[in-house]
């Protein structure tokens, strides 16, 4: 089941690429192709055990590859994976529903959608650090040509940044991998091994180099402050769907990676530098928020905000590591970190696709020369008004149940930094309903009278999207249950 | 069950906004129906004893109950709600009434959540969703930005309250892992003080006390039926509420009382001053919202919460009622500067009903809401005389203020040109007035005794001295405010008062101290973040292209040395290196055919 969820969307691609057919034909054909990963991992979400006792990895598929080197076709999914791929595999599909300016290359567009979508789910569905790897740089490679070939203003520069940077972060991650790969006898890159053997246990110095690889790597993915500035311009340039799975997946990738490897294999050397991490956070948290509150540029804004909520994660991340921590509060940090990828995945996705949809009409991110757009487009305005209000951590919407589990989770571990971190949601709501009010609110200017508001497609794909975030945050319980069955096994308790 | 007498008004809120009603009357009669049925529910639930709980985790356990102070506060709501959707249905500008309407219901559902709250979350939920529709209330008409300005303000300032809530939370869950109500009496003290602290704060930003105080004055841009509510009942009530809801927690921290009372008289003496030289009708009413409200926090802080009830609820019909005229008054003079105002002949039954609401205001006997000052005083009285002494002379600031509001907007000066008012207006705000003359049965000690059995506590019975220094107060005041009305009627309009009459100049220290400061601090962030961290690597890039080229130029016959010692090098960490050769040739023809495609792709695609 999790191979197809893979391989569809990978043979899609290739399909796609060596036809000749009409241009929405092929939007229509990759979103097709595309939401077969979706159905394929709603189904092993109904299907997934989450009583007690029930095994962490579940719809584990394998098949020896290099047996040699350990390296085989491992997947699997605990409900961390579940959650996250899930969540990408539905704003994939929103993202190449989203009407795009293809620049008559279609063919193409889609086809490396359908590639990004293949080796993105790659990354959580694998249980094999090898191919870990490969699909986590593929995906790095998939985004460079969609930003640099369908991008706007500077695109290929942003994406030679974008590709430099991470994959920089890359190579640190496979020195790490090696480093910690190279003691396991026999030779294994099979997570579950990895996991219950914790094989750097004892070894201080080659650890915490390894744990320096990754925590760099991951790091950049993330990214953190000061990790972060790749990010901006390659949101700036990038197509607004491109955007959406550059945030709302593959930023996910960074977080994912820190639970699911030095989190999980590193257990006791990543706790001893769990203070570091959530002091890490807590910047990023702050740095990101003041950052974006003095952008003038709408998608410049919101990539920094991206910043800041993926230190809302790094902070529950870092709270449920600390060696000593009480179970339940560490396990609600890090329950609350799972909840923030998938909402923050929902949420800015949603905004980016929002984005899209500004620079497919006027051509302009400067929020200066908005104004008034609630009069012309009042679908546009209830969409973005709730996605903002989301982003800001409103409850009743997906946000707070995520930020709400971290701030708690984290306050009974590290009581200051969570309560310094609470600063961050107050400059949040400040720029969040600046940005609206430049937007929609006040006299429209003269130039825009033409604004078109939402087309049919758009408004069904927004929808969906913020159909779930409302769901979420009114009863997240479907959510919670999986990530709960996953975390609790993660902090040590049943 | 009771989860419905809050989920009731919010899903008829979406409805009413999905559906296709535009007409005045029908989104009127059914605003008005679903308040009803409400009001229906909370009596059913009142008299049942409703109650509800719900699990989003094992962790995550929200609860809500009934004491009788949250059903007195539940009953309110849709009370007064109701005759304020009336109005405003009449009142307000038919564009995006539909909307208005059903934000109104949104704000009640949201209240009425925060008042069945038994557990900090569900609170903080309600809490939150308040201030988010007095959000999109104040900002209603978007077509001015200033408003959504203002909308801003009103809503950072009050979210800064709102961590306090956060916090309290958090306290609560790391001590005794669980957020409900019953659980944090058990709290160790540290923990307690600061969970305290946590709910002061949010109660004195939700409340409109100092230093939060002016976005109150911002709130005013939004529509006057928003104003008549957020003051009364909804928003601002609930800081007031929630000190009277969890006082026997509260009042276990020994600084609690006297920091509240601090508060409290502080807030009502500088909300005294700043109303009474307000020129502006809606401001001198936020104005005196925050005083009064100042009253409520020193009587709960003097440990009297039932005190503070009474008054919370004489106050939510007399300062529903003046807005709505205020906004009748506004209407017909077109501006809501009082020296334009003066309907007291054309508008007869108006004007008796804001005579009422402003008595009430003042404090006159035998209106209840003097009485509830009176309880006021008493309370201050018991905790030190001195007290008493300042609460009375909140009372004459108060006497002052109303009887300048009552003469100018209402008396029969200047404005004898015709004005008209709708007869749903009219209905309303002569309801609102019936209540509060009703409410003088607070007076009598029959009423009094059943009153106090029933929120199970007794009144504080007041000295005579104080009773009659009050009167005397009270008589000064009225005195002074007609003075101001009849020989200074634009008093704070211009010249240096008008600087005071803003809130004593609070919003301009909070713009100088903190709005402006935190304004250079983001621009300093972003220029740093540009400069700075990505200038680094910027240079890390442009230096690691030097080193290529230099590399490149003159090294090259280093070059032909560097395989040699690499290979050197490697033999000596071989004893890993030496692990990846299998020596099986399919391995590395393995590795290198997903390499090729690897490229291969590449290399097509990126063509």
């Amino acid at each position: 089941m999790l191979t197809a969820t893979i391989l569809m969307p990978l043979l899609g691609a290739f399909a796609l690429a060596c036809t000749r057919l009409k241009e929405p034909t092929y939007r229509w054909l990759a979103c097709s192709v595309g939401s077969v990963p979706l159905v394929l991992l709603v189904a092993v979400w109904i299907g997934f055990d989450t009583s007690t006792g029930a095994s962490a990895f579940q719809y584990v598929v394998e098949y020896p590859w290099i047996p040699a080197l350990g390296i085989g076709w491992r997947m699997g999914v605990d409900g961390i994976a579940l959650t996250v791929a899930t969540m990408s595999a539905l704003l994939f599909v929103a993202a190449m529903a989203w009407p795009a300016d293809t620049r008559g290359r279609a063919r193409e567009y889609y086809a490396w959608f359908l590639f990004l979508e293949a080796v993105s789910l790659g990354v959580f569905l694998t249980l094999d650090l090898a191919l870990f790897y490969v699909f986590f740089d593929l995906s790095l490679v998939g985004l460079f040509f969609l930003i640099g070939r369908w991008g706007h203003g500077d695109a290929e520069r942003a994406a030679i940044k974008f590709f430099v940077y991470t994959f920089a972060g890359s190579l640190a991650i496979l020195l790490a991998i090696i480093g910690l790969v190279l003691v396991t006898d026999p030779l294994t890159f099979d997570m579950r091994t990895l996991i219950a053997d914790q094989p750097l246990a004892g070894m201080d110095l080659r650890a915490t180099l390894v744990l320096a690889g990754f925590i760099i790597g991951f790091g950049i993915k993330t990214p953190f402050v000061p990790l972060h500035t790749w990010l901006p311009p390659a949101h700036v340039n990038a197509p607004g769907p491109a955007s959406a799975v550059l945030a709302g997946v593959l930023l996910k990738m960074g977080t994912y990676g820190l639970i699911r490897i030095p989190y999980s294999m590193l257990g006791e050397t990543f706790g001893r530098y769990a203070f570091a991490l959530a002091v890490l956070a807590v910047i990023s948290i702050l740095w990101g928020a003041l950052v974006s509150m003095a952008q003038r540029d709408l998608k410049r804004r919101i990539a920094y905000t991206s910043v800041n909520h993926m230190g809302y994660v790094l902070l529950g991340i870092a709270a449920a590591a600390t060696i000593g921590g009480e179970q339940a509060a560490r396990q609600m940090a890090l329950t609350g970190a799972t909840v923030e990828m998938v909402a923050h995945g929902l949420i800015t996705g949603a905004l980016f696709l929002i984005c899209g949809a500004l620079w497919q009409r006027t051509g302009d991110y400067n929020l200066e020369h908005y104004g008034g757009l609630s009069q012309i487009a009042p679908n546009l305005t209830r969409f973005t008004i709730l996605a903002s209000f989301a982003s800001l951590g409103l409850p009743g919407l997906a946000g707070f149940v995520a930020e709400l589990q971290i701030f708690v989770g984290a306050f009974s571990v590290y009581p200051w930094l969570a309560a310094t971190a609470l600063l961050g949601i107050l400059i949040t709501a400040a720029l969040f309903l600046q940005m609206l009010q430049q937007l929609f609110f006040g006299a429209l200017p003269t130039d825009r009278g033409d604004f078109r508001d939402l087309a049919r497609v758009e408004i069904i794909t927004l929808a969906i999207l913020v159909l779930l975030i409302v769901i979420i945050g009114i009863y997240p319980n479907w959510l919670l249950t999986p990530i709960n069955s996953a975390t609790g096994l993660l902090t040590g308790g049943v | 069950m009771l989860w419905l007498v809050a989920l009731f008004p919010l899903l008829a809120a979406v409805i009413v906004h999905a559906s296709p009603m535009r007409n005045r009357a029908t989104l009127g009669a059914s605003g008005c129906g679903v308040l009803l049925v409400t009001l229906v529910l909370t009596v059913f639930a009142g008299l049942e004893g409703w109650v509800g709980r719900i699990a989003w985790s094992i962790p995550l356990q929200f609860e809500v109950a009934l004491t009788t102070s949250s059903v007195v506060m539940a009953l309110l709501v849709s009370v007064i709600a109701l005759p304020v959707l009336a109005y405003a249905a009449v009142h307000e500008r038919r564009r995006d009434l539909n909307r208005l309407v059903s934000l109104l219901l949104l704000f009640v559902g949201a209240m009425l959540l925060l008042v069945i709250a038994a557990d900090l979350i569900t609170l903080l939920i309600g809490w939150e969703l308040v201030g988010a529709c007095s959000w999109a209330l104040i900002g209603h008409e978007r077509q001015h930005a200033s408003r959504a300005a203002s909308a801003r303000y009103a809503f950072v300032m009050t979210r800064l309250g709102d961590l306090g809530l956060f916090v309290a939370a958090m306290v609560a869950f790391s001590d005794r892992g669980t957020f409900a109500f019953a659980a944090i009496e058990t709290l160790g003290a540290p923990q307690k003080t600061i969970l305290v602290a946590g709910l002061l704060l949010s109660a004195a930003s939700k409340s409109g006390q100092i230093p939060f105080a002016p976005w109150l004055f911002r709130a005013m841009d939004g529509p006057t039926s928003v104003s008549a509510l957020l003051h009364s009942a909804t928003m601002v009530a609930a800081g007031a509420y929630l000190l009277i809801r969890l006082e026997p927690t509260l009042a276990q921290v020994p600084w609690f009382g006297p920091a509240a009372i601090c508060i409290g008289l502080g807030t009502a003496l500088a909300g005294g001053l700043t109303a009474m030289l307000q020129p502006h009708a809606k401001k001198l009413l936020a104005a005196s919202t925050s005083a009064h409200y100042g009253l409520m926090f020193v009587a709960v802080g003097a440990g009297y919460p039932a005190v503070a009830l009474t008054h919370l609820v004489a106050h939510a019909f007399f300062k529903a009622l003046l807005f709505l005229s205020a906004g009748v008054a506004g209407r017909e003079a077109d501006s809501f500067y009082l020296t334009k105002m003066g309907f007291g002949r054309v508008l007869p039954i108006t004007a008796s009903a804001t005579a009422v609401g402003g008595f009430a205001l003042a404090g006159i006997p035998p209106l209840g809401a003097a009485w509830t000052k009176e309880m006021v005083v008493t309370a201050a009285g018991h905790f030190s005389p001195w007290l008493a002494f300042v609460v009375m002379l909140a009372g004459a600031l108060s006497a002052a203020y109303a009887m300048r509001f009552v003469y100018s907007a209402y008396g029969v000066a200047v404005n004898d040109t015709s004005a008209t008012t709708r007869t749903t207006e009219t209905i309303a705000i002569s309801s609102l007035a019936a209540a509060c003359l009703a409410l003088s049965l607070y007076w009598l000690p029959g009423i009094q005794q059943t009153l106090g059995a029933w929120l199970a506590t007794s009144f504080p019975t007041p000295p005579p001295w104080e009773t009659i220094g009050s009167l005397l107060t009270v008589g000064f005041g009225l005195y002074t405010g007609l003075l101001i009305a009849r020989k200074h009627p634009a008093l704070g309009e211009d010249g240096p008062v008008s600087a005071y009459a803003d809130w004593l100049g609070l919003p301009f220290a909070i713009n100088r101290v903190v709005e402006r400061p935190f304004s250079a601090l983001t621009q300093h962030c972003a220029t740093f973040d540009d400069a700075v961290i990505d200038g680094t690597v910027r240079r890390a890039g442009a230096s690691g292209l030097f080193a290529a080229r230099v590399a490149y130029r003159g090294l090259d016959r280093l070059a032909d040395g560097l395989p040699e010692g690499v290979t050197r090098w490697l033999a000596l960490s071989g004893e890993d290196s030496r692990r990846f050769q299998t020596g099986l040739s399919h391995h590395y023809l393995a590795f290198m055919a997903a390499g090729a495609v690897v490229l291969a792709i590449i290399l097509f695609a990126g063509r």
